[in-house]
């Protein structure tokens, strides 16, 4: 719990001369290479190394849905056994919601909230940093469970007592549980971090109705992480001990009710579930009025649904148990409660249209995925209404339909919101866009496999084919649709690759060009990560922006002549910032995140397999804390726990570059 | 000039804004970021405890539902473990654990927690006056009391295993070590916060415009006994 | 058989009503796919009981209504799209769409309207919640007394099969364990069940035999993880969970086979944990559970090779497995975590084994490679062994003596289990293989089975 300890890493304020505390280790200044990745706190480098991170786990659980599909293509097949099934689906599930579109999410919150509120970086920079590495290292830790456990085989929703020692005696269930309990540390304190960010560290004149969009769904998506992670936290830690200390907290014999762990598990999964596609949605309600040339329709109401749903979303949990027999009444509330829960939703939707209606269209691939949200994802939400009315539910549940209905929402809901994020974003992160061409195929090869893959599921699960299936037999009458959905998630997994290829290959085209550049502003942007250079600098902001409008950036681009007609007065290129970081200072590099993260999985092995173990760990987290603690004592920026490092020369006067900003707006 | 500058922005010449609480960086909402965090932090930490509570709540209730209905296998293990008869029948006469608590020993201990945050004021306010020698006292005496309650509790935790109450022997006692002893390492984790801060003040970097490190220190410390509160009541008090 | 016809009818008016667009059809294509699957033994919109007649209703309009708003939304999200395309191009940074911000009274309108919509909707659907808790008598589910003339059935979950307890004897699934003189109330429902469970009632598995045409109540537990029981076409789904007990009801308007399947992950085998209902018709059904209620047959000196296979059940399977013939023990301290195995008592009278996956007669009815409505018919499964001792009735129907016998020797080969002992609990899941058996032994094991009549 590193948070807990963070006051300590308050420095004394005393000017001291620098003192080396673990003289070995001298603070890192690198700014490239491989040792600037691992010590970096840099927001922007995190967040990308989370999307890479979120890559490398989508093609394991890629994978693990492709042997899935393989393994159901026919009837009785025999590709995996029962226990190979098993585990595979779940740890498809669990990598796909913990380590692929969760850390998707984290990873726009990440590089463009901070962009989007003018800051230079993120409230603590180095817990950034760890917030990220407990998230990786958490996470291959759990996939280790591959080689030495066998993987996680109860389901990503682990149902006691299913998930007990008596029914999964191999220690998969234990790196599941382990491995996510670690990973949701750095949830915690991500959350922590981005919502102190969003809430104290905007810039002048952005109030909190002048936040973008995305800002906006980043704030109630932290927020349910906040409160949701600790609910599965004890959930876990309830778990963790049945299975290595006995106790019996899911011992049926014991007296238990095995319904404790669903109610844990879906107050924390019903808010996860929203603060997967919200950060989608607000990429989106970037992305289309970028593109449709025309402001957000309806931006309270954009917000206040967005808020309306993170508040809702707690109320619905046992909609997921309206056949585990919780009684008639608590149906009968869930069940109404979460037939509103799609109004906001719906809300959204309509106010898409309405931005898109009447707009001057760019469709490039970036626009073709937030239509491709728009639209499958009203989808899912349809379908979900469904079996919101929980008699339908209880013909529905644990069918194909439920397979079809979240695939829906989480693939063709987030995952395309983010593909938009990627082609929209791309040129700040990294300096050239990504090919057309290839995006083009790139969508209509992922829309076309997705409509494949999960389209049959809702008839396979209306004609009742049951989910978490190993197999089926013939006379079950599923072959067909069965069949067509595993052509699909083949067409579905080369349209996604594809997006790896189009970053290759525009890199590649970018390069031979001799890396022309691609402006501050190549779409004309509504918002001020557009008003500074590409890739963003380091430092973000020259000078700080101030904010005097929604969509500020566009504004100082667009104004009103004396008719009233909006003319362009400036290009975004008039407006951009120089990208000069003269008298900048920026957090230094730190190696303490990247080890204290690293002693958390030796601890996770440690109660998996010995607690000896658990010593060098604890060893390893005692030193990380202290060597954090110590290591800004030179640092005067206290209340941020980051730290400057003292190679710029004397500042100099920033007034000019304030005087240049004024002469431009 | 320091007003103006953006938050994780450090000019040069720091120096002359470190006196400033906010250190001179433009704040949102006029809070500064460590008190935001550990705020929301806190609020992390009511569902933590929330969750907790309700599972203990849920498991007890179930335990004395199933101690009362005679089921074998549940007394059976209490009874393996040590625990005299002529408790599970209390048990089972009262529908209730209470027979199990040390009312008054654990009151005791809950006062001495609670005093700890009288404590911990006194020593916030020395810091931020200046007063340092006032200010290792009161933290010294603040890591005492909740360096007492520990001992206490751990003084209870092995009268309860003599008693047969144990770790795996049942759902009660499962859910009774759980919850409490979460609590306790959270105590445990701000004993060492408050030991560190005294060996700061010794080093002479505890001054007075640090003062809110120990206030942060004193919100942790001020939610701790305050979930204190609830678990003695919750757990102990009401049958 | 009404069921398909009137779901074919119910296609006709789907069709009759396709008069918007083209585009209405595209919508209605999946569900009408769905719903015209004749060969889909779990097909959700074949209702053939009141529950699940009521469910379909009620979904009816509602498919409607989704249908719609999918049309309007998704079609119209890619028509608005398409005809506010600019080349990138022509694009011109002077040529601004009108700016509209919003529109406080529009957007409010497609706020309330929708609430609206569901609000209509949860009228019907809290409704329906609530019928569907309709029980069968006045008193609760497996209790005895004035007034419980419903017939209850218990459903018990373990991995992976289900077993079935019939209160023949009238005096409730549960022994008076706490001797308070009421059988069967709340105190008497022990952990773990086999300390309460009357050992008197009829215990069957995998196929829940139900007279047709009344609603019959369940009360569902687990003896080990949560599954879940589910008959499509009889009613929605209910989990059983271990610990607790639940209530449902079935019904079925004709005699027939009703195929389901255990819906909630269960484990190792949870692909290979199915199970039907059987409605006979209610005489037929009176006979059937008499039958039932009798020992099992003894076989005589004639057949030695069924004299032969009883010893060999007694030295290896009666570990686990019940048959009840008055001599045989009842097993004890079962080594599985369950602790229960399938009772065998009338084994010959069922039509499948191993939790459904295949059939105890080949060839003929009940078949469990042939799962449709028709493929048994009731008359038929009061007689199934006879039939199958009589080849002249029905070409190649005959016992699946092959298939028993591979189950017998290697059963983990054919469903995969856990039977060895768990280190931590030292209790096994699923039925152990018996390799050291001979192919002689098992012929006579297969034929003391099929006496069991």
């Amino acid at each position: 719990m590193a948070i807990v300890e963070e006051p300590l890493a308050l420095p004394s304020g005393q000017p001291d001369k620098a003192e080396k505390p673990l003289g070995a280790l001298s603070r890192p200044s690198e700014l490239t290479g491989l040792k600037d990745w691992l010590t970096t706190v840099d927001h922007k480098k995190i967040g990308i190394m989370y999307g890479a991170a979120a890559m490398f786990f989508l093609v394991i659980g890629g994978v693990a849905a492709l042997l899935i599909r393989l393994q159901l293509a026919t009837p009785d097949n025999t590709l995996l056994s029962g226990d190979a099934y098993n585990r595979v689906y779940t740890m498809h599930g669990t990598v796909m919601v913990f380590l692929v579109v969760m850390p998707i999410g984290a990873a726009f919150a990440n590089f463009l909230m901070p962009l989007q509120v003018g800051a230079r970086d993120v409230a603590f920079p180095r817990i950034n940093a760890f917030s990220f590495w407990i998230f990786f290292l958490g996470g291959l830790m759990l996939n280790t469970s591959w080689f030495i456990g066998g993987g996680a085989d109860g389901g990503w929703f682990n149902y006691a007592p299913n998930n007990g020692i008596a029914f999964s005696p191999s220690t998969g269930i234990d790196f599941w549980n382990i491995g996510l309990l670690i990973v949701g540390i750095g949830s915690l304190t991500g959350s922590i971090n981005l919502i102190t960010t969003v809430l104290n560290m905007r810039a002048p004149g952005m109030t909190l109705m002048k936040m973008p969009v995305f800002t906006w769904m980043t704030l109630v998506t932290q927020f349910l992480l906040l409160f949701a992670i600790p609910v599965l936290t004890v959930a876990q830690v309830l778990l963790a001990a049945d299975r290595l200390f006995d106790a019996n907290f899911f011992n049926v014999d014991m007296g238990a009710d095995p319904l404790l762990w669903q109610h844990l598990f879906w107050i924390f999964g019903h808010p996860e579930v929203y603060l997967m596609i919200l950060p989608a949605f607000g990429i989106v309600s970037e992305v289309i009025p970028t593109f449709a040339r025309k402001p957000i329709f309806g931006y309270p109401f954009m917000v206040f649904s967005g808020i309306a749903i993170g508040f809702m979303g707690w109320g619905v949990w046992a909609h997921h148990m309206f056949v585990s027999g919780i009684g008639p009444l608590s149906v009968t509330a869930f069940s109404v409660a979460t037939m509103f829960i799609a109004v906001p939703t719906g809300v959204k939707i309509l106010n898409w249209m309405a931005t898109l209606w009447g707009g001057r269209l760019i469709l490039n691939t970036a626009m073709l995925f937030s239509i491709g949200l728009v639209t499958q994802f009203t989808i899912g939400g349809l379908s979900g209404v469904s079996h919101a009315l929980a008699p339908s539910d209880t013909q529905q549940t644990d069918t194909y339909y439920i397979v079809a209905h979240f695939h829906y929402v989480l693939f063709g809901g987030a995952l395309f919101g983010f593909m938009a994020g990627f082609y929209f974003w791309w040129p700040k992160a990294f300096g050239y866009k990504l090919s057309e061409a290839w995006g083009k195929w790139n969508f209509w090869l992922m829309v076309i496999g997705f409509n494949l893959t999960f389209g049959p599921m809702h008839i396979l699960g209306l004609q009742g084919m049951p989910r978490r299936m190993q197999t089926y037999s013939e006379a079950q009458g599923f072959g067909f649709w069965n069949l067509v959905a595993t052509w699909g998630a083949f067409i579905l997994a080369v349209g996604t690759v594809l997006v790896l290829v189009n970053a290759l290959v525009s890199y590649l085209a970018w390069k031979r060009e001799g890396k022309p550049d691609v402006g501050a502003d190549p779409w004309d942007g509504r918002t001020i990560e557009w008003s500074i250079k590409s890739p963003a600098p380091g430092h973000n902001f020259d000078v700080d922006p101030v904010v005097s409008s929604l969509d500020d950036f566009w504004h100082r681009k667009y104004q009103p002549d004396e008719s009233g007609k909006l003319r362009r007065v400036h290009t975004g290129e008039e407006l951009a910032q120089p990208g000069d970081p003269t008298g900048v200072h920026l957090p230094a590099p730190s190696y303490w995140p990247i080890v204290l993260a690293a002693s958390m999985p030796i601890i996770g092995y440690g109660l998996i397999f010995s607690l000896w173990l658990m010593i060098p760990g604890i060893l390893l987290m005692t030193l990380a804390l202290w060597g954090w603690a110590l290591e800004p004592a030179d640092d005067l920026d206290a209340d941020h726990g980051d730290h400057h490092d003292d190679d710029h020369g004397p500042d100099t006067d920033s007034s000019g570059a304030e005087a240049e900003l004024e002469t431009v707006s | 000039m320091t007003t103006l500058e953006a938050p994780a922005e450090h000019a040069g010449d720091a120096a002359a804004d470190h006196d400033d609480h906010d250190h001179g960086h433009h704040s949102s909402l006029g809070l500064s970021n460590m008190k935001l965090a550990m705020w929301l932090f806190l609020g992390s930490e009511c569902l933590l405890f929330g969750a907790l509570i309700s599972s203990y709540l849920l498991s007890k209730a179930r335990f004395i539902t199933e101690v009362v209905a005679g089921n074998p296998t549940v007394i059976n293990s209490l009874l393996a473990d040590g625990m005299p008869q002529e408790i599970v029948d209390e048990f089972i006469a009262e529908a209730s654990v209470e027979p199990f608590w040390d009312i008054p020993f654990t009151s005791a201990s809950s006062f001495i927690l609670l005093m700890s945050s009288l404590t911990m004021v006194l020593a916030h306010k020395a810091v931020h006056e200046g007063d340092y020698r006032n200010s290792r006292i009161w933290l010294a005496a603040t890591a005492l009391l909740g360096s007492t309650f520990i001992a206490g509790q751990v003084y209870e935790f092995t009268a309860f295993y003599r008693e047969g109450l144990t770790y795996d022997g049942s759902l009660f006692g499962s859910a009774f070590y759980t919850l409490t002893g979460f609590h306790g390492v959270h105590v445990t984790g701000g004993i060492i916060m408050l030991l560190s801060l005294l060996v700061l003040s010794f080093r002479g970097k505890l001054r007075q415009d640090r003062a809110e490190t120990v206030e942060l220190v004193g919100l942790y410390w001020h939610f701790v006994d305050i979930v204190w509160v609830l678990i003695f009541t919750i757990v102990y008090l009401i049958p | 058989m009404t069921g398909p016809t009137s779901s074919r009818a119910r296609s006709t008016i789907r069709a009759g009503r396709r008069t918007l667009t083209r585009l209405a059809a595209l919508a209605a294509l999946a569900l009408t796919a769905a719903a015209c699957a004749d060969d889909k033994p779990l097909n959700t919109f074949e209702p053939r009981s009141p529950q699940a007649r009521r469910i379909d209703d009620l979904m009816s309009p509602i498919w409607w209504v989704m249908g719609v708003i999918f049309v309007l939304v998704v079609f119209g999200t890619m028509i608005i799209s398409w005809r506010n395309r600019v080349k990138e191009s022509d694009y011109d940074p002077e040529d601004l769409p009108e700016q509209v911000h919003g529109n406080t009274p529009l957007e409010l309108a497609w706020t309330i309207a929708p609430a609206v919509l569901l609000a209509i909707i949860a009228i019907p659907t809290v409704d329906a919640i609530w019928d569907l808790e309709e029980r069968n008598d006045e008193c609760g589910v497996g209790e005895v007394g004035p007034g419980c003339d419903g017939l209850d059935v218990m459903v018990i979950g373990q991995q992976w099969w289900w077993e079935y307890r019939y209160d023949v004897d009238g005096d409730g699934f549960f022994l008076d364990v706490d001797g308070d003189g009421e059988a069967g109330d709340a105190d008497d429902r022990e952990w773990p069940l086999e300390l309460s469970l009357d050992p008197d009632d009829v215990v069957t598995a995998t196929e829940l035999v139900i007279p047709a045409g009344q609603q019959v109540d369940l009360i569902l537990t687990s003896r080990d993880v949560i599954h879940s029981f589910w008959i499509p076409r009889l009613n929605g789904k209910r989990d059983t969970v271990p610990g607790r007990w639940h209530t449902w009801s079935i019904q079925a308007d004709d005699a027939g086979k009703y195929t389901g399947w255990c819906t909630e992950f269960c484990g190792l085998s949870h692909a290979r944990m199915r199970m039907s209902a059987i409605a006979l018709e209610p005489a037929q059904f009176d006979a059937w559970l008499a039958n039932q209620s009798e020992l099992a047959d003894i076989p005589g000196d004639d057949d030695p090779d069924a004299v032969a296979g009883r010893e060999l059940f007694l030295n290896n399977c009666q570990r686990c497995h019940v048959i009840d013939d008055g001599e045989i023990p009842a097993p004890e301290d079962i080594a599985l975590v369950s602790r229960a195995a399938p009772d065998l008592t009338h084994f010959a009278t069922r039509s499948t084994f191993a939790g459904g996956i295949y059939s105890v007669y080949a060839g003929g009815p009940g078949d469990a490679t042939d799962a449709n409505d028709d493929a048994l018919p009731a008359d038929d499964y009061l007689n199934l062994a006879e039939l199958a001792s009589n080849p002249d009735s029905l070409d190649d129907y005959r016992l699946n003596a092959a298939e028993l016998k591979r189950w017998i020797a290697n059963a983990p080969a054919q469903k995969d289990m856990a039977p060895d002992p768990n280190p931590e609990t030292g209790l096994g899941r699923g039925m152990p293989a018996f390799t050291d058996l001979s192919d002689e032994q098992l012929d006579q094991i297969v034929a003391y089975l099929a006496t069991l009549d």
